[in-house]
């Protein structure tokens, strides 16, 4: 088919976006897709999903962190926002999500808010609790696991042993 | 701006982590409301130092009976810089007692009229919109919750009640940056400026209160100033 003439192209805008959860979660591009459709047409119906026509275009998920470029119109981005703030669990995994930024082009918002090398992360052995642990560190977060899950805690909560 | 957050063993999270993704996500600083019964102990300075916003120890007292109630109110008033009342079946007495900061998700199992929007402000009670449903919700739950915010925001506006808003984080993960609050706020009908007026509010409640629980506060109304004359003299 022929390309629409430029001026009637729509006008797309770029949503950086840094996503968190728990070091076990394990999601995909397809799953957040997914959920972002399913949070917009629970938020703002059939219509308003229509009118943001968002779409994931760049995702990045390992060992509890992520990085994800969202497509929408122009004008609809703080919408858009709403709608990525209310996703709360992708493919039963909690969530934590924040828009890092905006952009007219993809390439600008990964040059500006994607930093792909990634932060190293550990496994170790922590006193959390007066209890011995295993736990993930990445930087000074740590997320410690008990036998019930996993609780988010940082450097100043565990001891080393 | 100020989030009210859950800490360990209320949530899932320490109060350190919530304060290092909060400062990530530009807030200025947390207030650690734990339920009475789920306290925990963290050192408040510490973590600021650290993570650079502010960590202010506050409760949100949860009780099935009035007097009980009652008497936690008197008793951390005096220990804590926020105190908060579990919203439900104590919406009545929160709102009728001065010593109250915060009636916390009053529409949860409970309900707000004309009556008690009015005792809010004359006993300065914040109500609060309290955005847990709306962002972790989905289906009727969240429907109702909606409709709720909805006619708190309607009472609110009427009577030009205080307020606060808080998205309730239980962990690090349930945080929600201030503009996508707003922008939430502003899908449910919210004005353009009213979330974060009432995430800026925590912080004009704690200042507040900081400055009364300083020792140069003897009594309401009554303040111990620096002499003006007093400090020239001694600067010379």
């Amino acid at each position: 088919m022929k390309h629409l003439p430029k001026h009637l192209r729509p006008r797309w805008r770029y949503l950086a976006i840094g996503l968190e959860s728990w070091p076990n979660a394990e999601i995909d591009r397809r799953s957040f897709q997914r959920e972002l459709w399913y949070a917009a047409q629970n938020l703002l119906g059939d219509v308003g999903s229509a009118e943001l026509d968002a779409s994931v275009l760049h995702f990045e998920f390992e060992s509890g962190i992520g990085e994800a470029v969202v497509r929408t119109r122009r004008g609809e981005v703080d919408r858009t926002r709403a709608v990525l703030a209310v996703i709360d669990a992708v493919d039963g995994a909690d969530v934590g999500l924040r828009v890092r930024g905006t952009s007219g082009t993809v390439r600008a918002c990964e040059e500006k808010y994607i930093r792909r090398p990634r932060e190293d992360f550990e496994e170790r052995n922590v006193v959390f609790g007066n209890a011995d642990r295993r736990a993930i560190c990445r930087n000074d977060r740590v997320d410690v696991e008990l036998p019930d899950g996993f609780v988010g805690a940082t450097a100043l909560d565990i001891r080393d042993n | 701006m100020y989030e009210g957050v859950h800490a360990r063993p209320d949530g899932e999270s320490t109060v350190a982590r919530l304060a290092a993704t909060a400062a990530d996500y530009g807030f200025e600083g947390i207030v650690v409301r734990n339920h009475g019964d789920a306290q925990t102990s963290y050192d408040s300075g510490g973590i600021a130092d650290e993570y650079g916003v502010d960590v202010v120890e506050g409760i949100e007292i949860r009780s099935d009976d009035v007097g009980q109630a009652s008497g936690l109110v008197g008793n951390y008033r005096s220990k804590r810089t926020v105190v908060c009342v579990h919203g439900g079946s104590l919406n009545r007495f929160a709102v009728e007692q001065s010593q109250v900061d915060v009636l916390a998700h009053p529409m949860r199992n409970g309900d707000v009229n004309h009556v008690l929007a009015k005792a809010a402000v004359e006993n300065d009670v914040r109500l609060e919109f309290n955005f847990a449903r709306v962002l972790r919700a989905d289906g009727g739950p969240r429907v109702k919750a909606i409709r709720r915010l909805r006619k708190l925001r309607e009472l609110v506006e009427q009577y030009d009640a205080p307020y606060v808003v808080s998205a309730d984080p239980r962990s690090h993960l349930q945080l929600r940056s201030p503009r996508e609050l707003a922008a939430v706020g502003s899908v449910l009908g919210f004005g353009p400026e009213e979330v974060t007026d009432g995430l800026r509010e925590w912080k004009r409640l704690v200042d507040r209160n900081r400055s009364r629980r300083s020792d140069s506060v003897v009594a309401p109304g009554v303040r111990i100033e620096r002499d003006v004359d007093t400090d020239w003299e001694e600067s010379k």
